[in-house]
């Protein structure tokens, strides 16, 4: 798709740094937790850690987020999912096809199985065309 | 040896759980921020009146057995049951509901959520 790509813009990116042991457990749960690197230790064992690249804003509704080359379209982005996102690397990316956030920091996404996260891999956030 | 004195918070507008005491002793005197930013307004509230010692979780750390209270600004998954998980006393700014893969470990005991400053009342 590079007409897709040439049309896109990456409003976030960043790069893990590290995955937390119990991760792949949320996952199974259609959840993934990210935090940025200064994240207290308590909460790196359930979490992908992340350096921000690039940053202009958080995910909104049509948006894709792309992990790797796995790309999925936000379907709803809570109150607080942008400052939890800006402000502390924070994202609750969930894979429950809900078009309204249950909780304030939710983004969620279409109902599939989401991608197993190791170190080195990139997190896009493309805005929606136009 | 500090002075210490305790206060109650109960849950604010559409929160949910508490209302918790809390006395923070020389053993478990931190009031521990878990928000950004600096420490919250509520964490300072509660280090103010009881005379804990208020620290920036995303600046540094101290064992969770001398954490008095942790105050968090979590929309609902992670943060919001790590510490009661840990059995550490939990304000959540937000009006937040156990949910989420720790949800067990939510109680009205260890969590109170939808806190503002003016939740914070002396005991």
């Amino acid at each position: 798709m590079p007409d897709q790509q040439n049309n896109s813009k990456v409003v976030y990116q960043s790069t893990v740094t590290a995955v937390g042991e119990l991760v792949s457990d949320f996952r199974d749960q259609g959840l993934l937790v990210w935090f940025g690197e200064n994240a207290p230790s308590e909460l790196h064992e359930f979490s992908i850690l992340h350096k921000v690249a690039h940053q202009e804003r958080a995910p909104m509704p049509g948006d894709v987020i792309e992990i790797n080359s796995d790309r999925f379209t936000v379907l709803a982005a809570g109150s607080v999912s942008s400052d939890n996102l800006l402000n502390l690397g924070h994202l609750d990316l969930k894979a429950n096809g809900l078009t309204e956030a249950e909780l304030p920091g939710d983004v969620n996404v279409e109902v599939c199985e989401l991608p197993m996260v190791k170190v080195g891999d990139t997190l896009k956030v493309i805005a929606a065309s136009n | 040896m500090g002075e210490y004195k305790a206060v109650t918070i109960a849950a604010g507008k559409g929160g949910w759980g508490g209302p918790l005491t809390i006395l923070p002793t020389d053993k478990k005197k931190y009031v521990y921020s878990v928000t950004g930013g600096g420490i919250h307004p509520v964490a300072q509230r509660i280090a103010d009146m009881t005379g804990g010692v208020p620290f920036d979780g995303f600046k540094s750390s101290v064992p969770f057995d001398e954490i008095a209270v942790a105050v968090i600004d979590c929309g609902g998954t992670a943060r919001v049951g790590v510490y009661p998980m840990k059995k550490v006393l939990t304000v959540d700014i937000h009006a937040t509901s156990p949910a989420g893969p720790l949800a067990q470990f939510i109680t009205k005991e260890l969590f109170v959520s939808g806190v503002k400053p003016d939740d914070v009342k002396e005991a």
